[in-house]
């Protein structure tokens, strides 16, 4: 399992020796027992003995996330909550399930059954459908309404981080990007409460689309929100642990239990498949992938225009610096940009940045910064007061979220750089690119439910909180 | 030279007192004691310090010049000079690593990298002193590129050992990094793109879960790694109580644009029974090892076999029995053309010895 959830998430668990309390999380095997040798055991630092355990602990991905040890060492994990098994038995139990698939995992699949991004969304739709499930709906069309916000935001933070130190509020510049869960994971566990205020407050398309589903499309479809079963695909382990998160569990009132003055809660977002267990799905129920018929997509909160394509923003992690970019750049700079963006390459592929001028001077400075090493360079200019990006769309993995741990394994012989080139190639394929702020679909969101970006019912819903993860006593301990 | 027949006295030049707890490990300035220039050497403790020593050009005697403290807030493990001798480089317990520069005599803190989750165990410059590389408790080695105005950035988190990793090391001549740890293997890792494509290219060593019979590799903890003098070979001292020598095909290496699979020599075994912290190859091509005994020894080739196949091809030159009160951490051949070493110990001492010739 530990392999599975991103290489941040998983360089967190860096301690040699789990305190007892936390042996749930460790692979065993393979440890060596004390050496009769007393100078094998050179007291460099001290260290409890090792408690060998034979029995796995189960712990959920709650106790995952308020733990200050690691995350994903843990090889025992039961992701009771987010496995294809509960995912069928939901469907088998006759609930309501309601499925979003994100474009990163129709890309997974399309390069695995060789068949173009809309081909596997509307089989993957018969699937779905074939099984029981209501609707299958799309997260880049969430995602548009993520950046919007997004938008929205970074306009307001570089507005205030223009004014004189006096009036300045507490947030600052660079906005770091919110949607990576594995990022946003290792900033509260390891970073703490002096990076948590650059991160950008909006939530991420899986969980903007959860609360989308829940608060308002289950009406619309009528369905009760805590009947409906909402699980999205997604090409990342750290999903799961994004959508066990308490931020994301909101109360309705009931109407039996009004008096008692106690609401329903209510999950955005129930359930976490990878594009890796969708195709474990295809291979369990036997189907013949490519020859699946082509059900017509769910146009409710889907991305596809009135003659039956996809679209939605470039950048195959979201788009996020690329969209605050341009709409920047016209807002504040009156500076409409055609054509691509120049993203520059500094140290690798994986930091790559753009820049606008304006009379000579750089006005805008944005980058994009993936993997754990890029992270690392950053997260020290912000502590020592040298990162002069305005903003930075952060992702745990190398080359972003095509490169999610959830994602297909390269087939024998496919070297990994050769998958994310073909996946790169194939997640745009036959999709148009279109402006976030022209979408249909988001307009209606606003006009019919949150009225404007950064309205006061934006922010309940589309927006939410970082933590710092207290480090536990035992935890201190044994860093000790 | 008559290292193959000539008896040899290890001489005590002089002990360092001044440390108020264990020297973990010392590191000689690699452009001093040539052309003049006094030998410096600093060494670090566990009293959270670094002392800079000098050998005086009238006296010859050695004294502290500088102490290096306030910055590191737990013990410091491992220091090393950059190639220009301009910079020291030290990793701590706390978890970072400390830039010192030389400026006028007086050692300034100048760079703190933090980012490891906990204990840092080593550092090492490569031999451009462009790149630094750190490994920790926490199971990473982390390779940093040095930016103008004392910056670093960090070109590559490198995850492929399973426990501590106690020691990294770069190779003498090209960008190749060994790491040797608790899992018992040495990794060796390179940037086979180019494109900062930093990746495991080779274990020496398997961890020792299966049948427990491993021909080559150490059978426990891997402490340190030291390169002779063209780089072709390599020595590594293990809480297996041996020393096993290794070697690469330079021709090989040089045609394969720098890594070529290094394979197992021969293994120096009976003459250590506690484990080996130390070790060092001199420009001479004498290993000296440091270990948990409190002795020092030293090896060299065996080069009268007389023509036996299966003859040892290293052999005890001499050994040092008590060099000091407790374990001995780390031992380091001084540069420049005298024959000296330095020693660092558990007993909080630092001793000085020059090995030479016995005068009959």
């Amino acid at each position: 399992m530990s392999e599975k959830f991103s290489p941040t998430l998983r360089i967190g668990d860096l301690s040699d020796f789990i305190a007892p309390s936390q042996a749930c999380i460790v692979s065993l095997k393979g440890l060596k027992s004390s050496s009769s040798n007393p100078s094998a055991n050179k007291p460099e630092v001290s260290t409890s003995n090792q408690q060998l355990k034979t029995e796995p602990v189960k712990i959920s991905l709650k106790d995952c996330l308020a733990c200050s040890g690691c995350v994903t060492s843990a090889e025992t994990i039961m992701l009771e909550k987010q496995s294809l098994d509960e995912f069928l038995s939901n469907v088998n139990k006759g609930k309501p399930v309601i499925v979003s698939l994100s474009p990163q995992s129709r890309a997974s699949l399309a390069v695995h059954f060789g068949i173009s991004p809309l081909q596997v969304f509307k089989k993957l739709t018969t699937l779905f459908k074939s099984l029981g499930v209501k609707a299958v709906f799309d997260t880049s069309c969430s995602r548009d309404l993520a950046l919007i916000e997004t938008c929205n935001e970074f306009i307001a933070w570089y507005k205030k981080s223009q004014m004189n130190d006096d009036e300045r509020c507490n947030t600052s510049l660079p906005m770091l990007s919110s949607a990576c869960p594995g990022w946003i994971c290792y900033a509260e566990k390891q970073l703490g409460s002096y990076i948590l205020p650059y991160i950008s407050s909006v939530k991420s398309p899986q969980q903007t689309i959860g609360a989308i589903v829940k608060n308002l499309i289950c009406q619309q479809m009528d369905l009760r929100p805590d009947e409906v079963y909402h699980v999205t695909v997604m090409p990342c382990y750290d999903k799961k642990l994004e959508a066990s998160r308490d931020d994301f569990v909101f109360q309705v009132e009931s109407e039996a239990k009004a008096s008692e003055n106690e609401g329903i809660k209510i999950t955005e977002v129930d359930s976490v498949l990878t594009s890796g267990e969708v195709l474990e799905l295809i291979q369990l129920k036997g189907v013949d992938f490519k020859a699946l018929e082509e059900s017509p997509l769910d146009r409710m909160l889907t991305n596809v225009t009135e003659e039956g394509e996809l679209y939605g923003v470039c950048g195959s992690s979201g788009g996020y610096a690329e969209t605050v970019f341009r709409y920047a750049a016209k807002l504040l700079f009156g500076k409409e940009i055609k054509g691509p963006l120049d993203f520059r390459t500094i140290r690798n592929s994986d930091f790559r940045e753009v820049t606008l001028e304006v009379e000579g001077k750089t006005v805008l400075k944005f980058a994009l910064c993936y993997g754990f090493r890029n992270l690392q360079n950053i997260v020290r200019k912000i502590k020592i007061g040298k990162c002069d990006y305005h903003f930075l769309e952060i992702m745990a993995c190398p080359s972003g979220c095509l490169n999610g741990g959830g994602q297909i394994k390269p087939k024998p012989g496919q070297s990994a750089k050769d998958l994310i080139q073909l996946l790169e190639t194939v997640y745009m394929e036959n999709v148009l690119v279109a402006d976030p702020f022209s979408n249909p679909f988001v307009k209606r969101l606003y006009d019919e439910w949150l009225e404007q970006p950064g309205s006061e019912k934006a922010k309940r819903h589309m927006h939410t909180e970082y933590h710092p993860v207290v480090k536990s006593i035992t935890a201190q301990l044994h860093n000790w | 030279m008559e290292l193959e027949d000539g008896r040899f006295e290890l001489r005590e030049i002089q002990k360092l007192e001044g440390h108020t707890d264990r020297v973990w490990s010392l590191a000689w300035n690699p452009v001093t004691g040539v052309a003049g220039i006094p030998y410096v050497f600093a060494s670090c403790s566990g009293d959270k310090t670094v002392r800079i020593w000098e050998q005086s050009p009238s006296t010859a005697s050695w004294e502290c010049k500088a102490v290096l403290e306030d910055t590191h807030t737990r013990t410091v493990r491992s220091c090393a000079w950059s190639p220009s001798g301009k910079l020291l480089a030290t990793g701590s317990f706390d978890a970072t690593t400390a830039i010192w520069e030389n400026v006028g005599g007086d050692y300034e803190c100048v760079s703190t990298l933090e980012g490891h989750e906990n204990e840092v165990k080593s550092v090492s410059w490569n031999a451009s002193g462009t790149l630094l590389a750190t490994c920790a408790r926490d199971k990473t080695v982390w390779i940093w590129e040095g930016e103008q105005g004392n910056e670093f950035d960090c070109v590559a988190v490198l995850q492929g050992h399973t426990q501590d990793v106690k020691m990294v090391q770069w190779h003498p001549t090209m960008d190749i990094l060994f790491s040797c740890s608790y899992d018992n293997t040495i990794k060796v890792w390179a940037d086979e793109g180019g494109d900062d494509d930093w990746a495991c290219v080779q274990t020496l060593g398997e961890p020792n879960n299966c049948a427990g019979f491993l021909v080559s590799g150490h059978s426990s903890t891997v402490w340190a790694l030291s390169f002779n003098h063209s780089g072709d070979k390599m020595v590594t001292c293990s809480d297996d109580l041996t020393l096993k020598i290794w070697g690469v095909d330079t021709i090989s290496a040089q045609s394969a644009n720098g890594y070529a699979p290094w394979r197992h020599l021969c293994t120096i075994s009976g003459y250590h029974d506690r484990t080996i912290f130390s070790v060092h190859w001199s420009r001479e091509d004498i290993i000296a090892s440091g270990a948990a005994d409190d002795a020092i020894r030293f090896f060299v080739e065996n080069k009268d076999k007389d023509g036996l196949v299966d003859g040892p091809l290293y052999k005890l030159l001499m050994k040092e029995e008590k060099a000091h009160d407790m374990d001995v951490n780390s031992v380091q051949w001084s540069p420049g053309e005298k024959r000296l070493l330095a020693s660092a110990s558990d007993d909080g001492t630092i001793k000085i010895w020059e090995l030479a010739p016995v005068s009959c």
